[in-house]
């Protein structure tokens, strides 16, 4: 078959790809041309592409200061905590509301514990500020009180985000994968349970040789998926909650961040792309290794 | 699996015991109320009459109801108001239009006989692997397409999602019988004939999971606002939002209240913590109103979409 | 396999097409625009100064029309477009321009100046100055060099404006903004609730260092505990350049300072500088003590508009006479407000570069936008349209120079008129001094004169270091200077990040170049 014979059979996927092709070229193709950037000293007055090439040293620089090392530290190890926090606390709200005899309340547990995964990160900002304001906020003004503890400054406190941010994390993202699963558990034949009850397993027995065996694709895809994006970090989460306090950036500051305030409070471009680039690099290589590591353990289970 | 999902859910054959199921209960009831107590928090705070607040703090139990703050608020009603005019136009052009688009590419690259599909594929598959970064993207918007300040610039962004083309697909791959296609075509059917006459009907669930979390997506962005908006006439209602905890007084200076308070002379003051908190709960409101409809199909939709995506 | 990879080729080429649109519209600026004006510079890639050099012609007939955007800070102000017509009325006679105006607010000015630089809009005059990166922006290229346009088209600036303006606020010999003629010494203090003070019996005449304030703060917080006794911001604190008499020498991101009120010429960074160090302790005693909001560290909220709100005592401020009636009618607390001198008076380079209107290297028509300043300083008209509105709508006239508020005054009263042109040529409140401008001429003598004056810092050389400080600064400043952090704990952390960050580096180049600049003087 030729390109003109295909073309003219399929003319119309053309025709119906087009729209989705161009969104892909400006918001996606471009851009990646667009990372040149991060190997120029960018001068307005002489744009974009006459600017200098100054190749590695927006690099070397990003390397040269503790942030490339603070920004990739905080961006893995808080994804990392949020995919293991995303998978063990959903498989067991999942197992258990599956096990609950009022399906009645099952449903509603479901519905609140969903709830938060709707609601916008500045509205979730809100919330943590409605708590944590330091002369206002409920914890300083009734919790700490009632402890007799002194109240603390917690937008300044480094020591407690570490903790709080994969709470928060994990608080709104828990129902979404709470569904998925619960989804996954009813789809589980019933004969695997009836088989299990006749040789006399127990229900603790059955959840761990049953359930959790035949959840496993299921875990390891939506583990895979946020694997896949180990080296972005949720810019809302980390922008709006700590409310881009100063004395916070150690332990707040991700890749994402820095990326937008290199940018767009320091007006440095090419150190800003510098970065991006880093991530997207990375983060490419990352999907790969992970699918690969999926590949030898599950085939089915791989992205590609 | 759809159709197991209109059984009861758990096995009939051996239940876990009374105790157990106490405990389980008593567990999920406590995380549902620290669920609900941030937001219940904020409407209490938002009814409370601000020098309480002020010298006692944000509290459940408000010593008196106060309507002050909504008020206040209520002075700027355009502004408000036009906040959500904004939001509302975003998240249903949005939607729609991002829902039209992720199809019409996900049909062709769903087509097994289609001889670019692979090609095609990998062009969309490729934009979750890698990406440009941040400074290109923005500088094609605003340089290229001249979007800054333009309310498109709150809709295109988000109208493809590479794995939500890919979802698509893999469900007109998987449930549409290839069979009734190949009977339609012979009938002399167009491909745009099948598409939309018998590949959309048959994918409603699909396409409506993905309208839903477009719906979300479209409502509750507030970076596009960040990086592209300067105007107060394209403010959406969560970057309103957003300004007013940075800065309260940006509703202060620029309203009517902004002119009582200075007819006052001073003596009357502008309500902070409350008008924040009041406007916290306008933003909330209409996603926990539209929230039982929304989280039904959700539930629906994901367990058909996504965990075979 | 043919197909296919003619498939590619197809789509490679597509995109290849499309790489050049990008370069086209990112590179040349004013390339994919046209040239709709005689003095076309937006292809600001070949040398600016040869385009200008095209005589522009001042008759209005001979011009193209054309839209001049004047980007500045402020609150929006709701009568904005009635402002722009009328403006676009007498404009039109007069240089065949109207005119955009582009108020940012305080909070977002920063980044959105910013990202407006860096994405190249195409705007004409941007409000700049020392203390706003100004250095920084002009090394990126954000900024047409002045000589020629000023000679050309700025005439009655360089008639008006005392050249000590333009000589201090040159960088390697070239101006790249136009000085607001205004006051030229500056003093720093507090304004605060004159009312309040009356009220409580507090006698403010006593108070002479910002210790002194402790009793005051003490006694407001006590009888009025919704007050926040005093209202702090990122850049408005005790230790702001206006407060603490630091002059940096230049930008004031740019670490190094030396005293303006004193005569070393040793540059320091500021933890070795006692007074700093000083002051950063006591703001942390009255953080402690509740004087100070909570949320300095974080909150955006400019002060006057805190003011504006009616819960704040006092806040910090850059000193004139007649300030405090000037933010009395900003803030529409008439009779409430007084001002504090808290210390001492000063002449320096930061002064004279302090509000600046520069032209964007984007502007398709520098020209018309220099006609545009040059009328700010020159037409009496103009000027007070920008700053004040429209005659018997937003103000009414008293008699020739002096105005009173009428009912819709608030909604155009932007108070920005240190921006704009020259201030000798603004109307005064009726509740002001009716010899305000008498005054600032008084206020300009027996200033301290600082070392610095005259001279300003060219960091390009250490544009890497210097970077690495800003960003240290913007993690460690707000907080230090607020008072919402331990200084005893955080200081000497903030230190050592500034010295992995190379700011020794920086303060010896400075010190080296302003020694040359101290010899050759």
């Amino acid at each position: 078959m030729t390109l003109a014979t295909n073309m003219r059979r399929y003319w119309i996927f053309y025709v119906m790809m087009a729209p989705g092709v161009l969104f892909l070229i400006f918001n996606n193709y471009i851009p990646m041309l667009g990372t040149v950037i991060a190997f120029k000293n960018v001068n307005y007055a002489d744009g974009i592409i006459n600017s200098p090439w100054v190749w590695f040293d927006n690099f070397k620089y990003l390397f040269k200061t503790s942030d490339a090392w603070i920004i990739t530290r905080n961006t893995l190890l808080y994804n990392i905590s949020f995919i293991i926090l995303n998978m063990i606390v959903p498989v067991a709200f999942a197992i258990m509301l599956n096990e609950m005899k009022n399906k009645l309340m099952a449903k509603f547990h479901q519905a609140v514990i969903f709830l938060a995964y709707f609601l916008s990160m500045v509205v979730v900002s809100y919330l943590v500020y409605g708590f944590l304001h330091d002369t206002h906020g409920f914890v300083n003004t009734s919790i700490m009180k009632w402890l007799g503890l002194e109240p603390l400054q917690w937008y300044f406190e480094t020591k407690i985000w570490p903790f709080l941010l994969p709470i928060i994390n994990t608080w709104k993202n828990v129902g979404y994968y709470t569904v998925l699963y619960l989804a996954a558990i009813i789809g589980i034949d019933d004969e695997y349970y009836e088989a299990a009850t006749i040789d006399g397993a127990s229900k603790w027995q059955q959840i761990k040789s049953v359930t959790i065996p035949l959840l496993m694709p299921t875990i390891i895809v939506l583990t895979l998926l946020q694997i896949g994006r180990v080296f972005y970090a949720d810019f809302g989460l980390f922008f709006q909650v700590p409310r881009e306090s100063g004395p916070l950036f150690p332990v707040t500051n991700v890749i994402d961040t820095y990326v937008y305030r290199t940018f767009i409070a320091m007006g440095d471009i090419g150190l800003s792309s510098a970065a991006g680039l880093y991530q997207s690099l990375v983060g490419f290589i990352l999907v790969f290794l992970s699918n690969w590591f999926v590949r030898r353990v599950d085939k089915d289970s791989a992205l590609f | 699996m759809q159709t197991e999902m209109s059984k009861s859910g758990s096995n009939p054959f051996n239940a876990i015991s009374p105790t157990a199921n106490t405990i389980i209960n008593i567990g999920f009831m406590l995380y549902t109320i620290a669920c609900l107590l941030p937001i219940l928090l904020i409407v209490m705070v938002s009814l409370s009459n601000e020098q309480d607040v002020l010298t006692k703090g944000y509290s459940f139990i408000p010593n008196q109801i106060d309507f002050t703050a909504y008020k206040f608020l209520f002075t700027d009603w355009q502004q408000i108001l036009r906040s959500y005019g904004v939001t509302i136009f975003v998240t249903i052009a949005g939607t729609i239009l991002s829902l039209i688009i992720m199809a019409l590419y996900a049909y062709p690259i769903s087509r097994t006989d289609f001889p670019h599909r692979k090609f095609f594929t990998f062009f969309i598959f490729f934009t979750m692997l890698f990406n440009g970064g941040l400074v290109p993207w923005y500088l094609v918007y605003v340089n290229m397409l001249n979007l800054r300040d333009n309310i498109w610039a709150l809709v295109l962004p988000l109208l493809v999602s590479a794995f939500f083309v890919l979802v698509i697909r893999t469900f007109f791959q998987s449930t549409i019988p290839v069979a009734i296609l190949e009977a339609a075509k012979i009938d002399g059917a167009s491909e745009m004939l099948i598409f939309f006459r018998i590949v959309t009907p048959l994918s409603l669930p699909v396409l409506a999971t993905v309208a839903l979390f477009s719906t979300v997506n479209y409502w509750n962005d507030w970076f596009l606002s960040l990086v592209f908006i300067t105007d107060d006439k394209t403010l959406s209602i969560q970057y309103l939002m957003y300004k007013m905890l940075l800065n309260i007084q940006f509703l202060a200076s620029n309203s009517n209240a902004a002119s009582a308070i200075a007819a006052a002379g001073g003596q009357v003051s502008f309500p902070n913590e409350t008008v924040r908190m009041a406007m916290a709960i306008m933003g909330i409101g209409p996603i926990v109103f539209a929230y039982p409809f929304f989280q039904k199909y959700f539930v629906k939709g994901l367990t058909v979409g996504a965990v075979k995506g | 396999m043919i197909r296919t990879n003619k498939g590619v080729l197809g789509v490679t080429t597509t995109m290849l097409t499309f790489a050049l649109v990008l370069n086209a519209c990112s590179g040349g600026g004013g390339a994919a625009s046209g040239n709709a004006s005689p003095s076309n510079a937006g292809g600001a890639a070949e040398s600016p100064a040869a385009e200008t050099a095209t005589p522009a012609d001042n008759a209005a007939s001979a011009l193209e029309p054309y839209t001049i955007k004047l980007v500045y800070t402020g609150a929006p102000q709701a009568d904005e477009t009635k402002v722009e017509a009328k403006l676009n009325e007498y404009l039109k006679d007069k240089i065949n321009a109207s005119i955009d105006l582009m108020p940012i607010d305080w909070g977002p000015w920063d980044d959105k100046i910013n990202l407006m630089i860096a994405s190249r809009q195409k705007v004409d005059i941007i409000f700049t100055a020392q203390w706003n990166k100004h250095a920084v922006n002009v090394a990126k290229g954000a900024f047409l060099d002045l000589g020629d346009l000023l000679n050309e088209n700025g005439q009655d600036i360089l008639k008006t404006l005392d050249p000590v303006f333009l000589e201090g606020a040159k960088i390697n010999g070239k101006n790249y903004g136009v000085p607001t003629n205004k006051e030229l010494a500056a003093q720093g203090g507090i304004i605060y609730r004159k009312d309040i003070a009356d009220e409580l019996g507090i006698d403010m005449t006593a108070v002479k260092t910002i210790a002194d304030l402790d009793n005051v703060y003490k006694v407001v917080k006590e009888k009025h505990p919704e007050l926040t006794p005093l209202y702090l911001k990122d850049g408005e604190t005790f230790n702001s350049h206006y407060f603490g008499n630091y002059d940096a020498l230049g930008d004031t991101s740019i670490p190094g300072i030396i005293l303006k009120d004193e005569d070393g010429t040793t540059v320091k960074a500021n933890y070795d500088v006692a007074r700093y160090v000083d002051t950063l302790k006591l703001t942390r005693d009255f953080y402690k003590k509740g004087y100070i909001n909570s949320d300095a560290a974080t909150n955006q909220t400019m002060n006057y508009d805190a003011m504006k709100a009616g819960n704040v005592f006092s806040m910090t401020s850059s000193l004139k006479p007649g300030k405090d009636k000037e933010l009395e009618n900003q803030t529409g607390m008439t009779g409430k407000l007084a001002q504090l001198e808290l210390n001492t008076k000063t002449i320096a380079t930061s002064e004279t570069a302090g509000s600046m209107l520069g032209i964007s290297s984007t502007s398709e028509d520098p020209a018309r936008a220099m006609m545009f300043i040059n009328l700010l300083h020159s037409d009496k008209y103009v000027n007070n349209l920008l700053n004040f509105g429209i005659e018997n709508d937003h103000y009414a006239k008293v008699s020739d120079e002096v105005i009173k508020s009428t009912d819709n005054t608030k909604n155009y009263n932007p108070g920005a008129a240190w921006m704009f042109g020259s201030q000798f040529l603004n109307y005064v409140w009726e509740t002001e001094d009716p010899n305000k401008w008498e005054k600032f001429k008084e206020f300009n003598q027996n200033a301290k004169v600082s070392p610095g004056l005259g001279f300003v810092f060219d960091g390009e050389s250490l544009k890497a270091e210097i970077g690495a400080v800003v960003n240290v600064d913007k993690q460690y400043l707000t907080a230090l200077e607020t008072g919402s952090v331990d200084v005893d704990k955080v200081l000497p952390e903030y230190t050592a990040k500034l010295k992995s960050a190379g700011i020794e580096k920086i303060i010896a180049e400075k010190q080296s170049q302003f020694d040359k600049f101290l010899a050759s003087k």
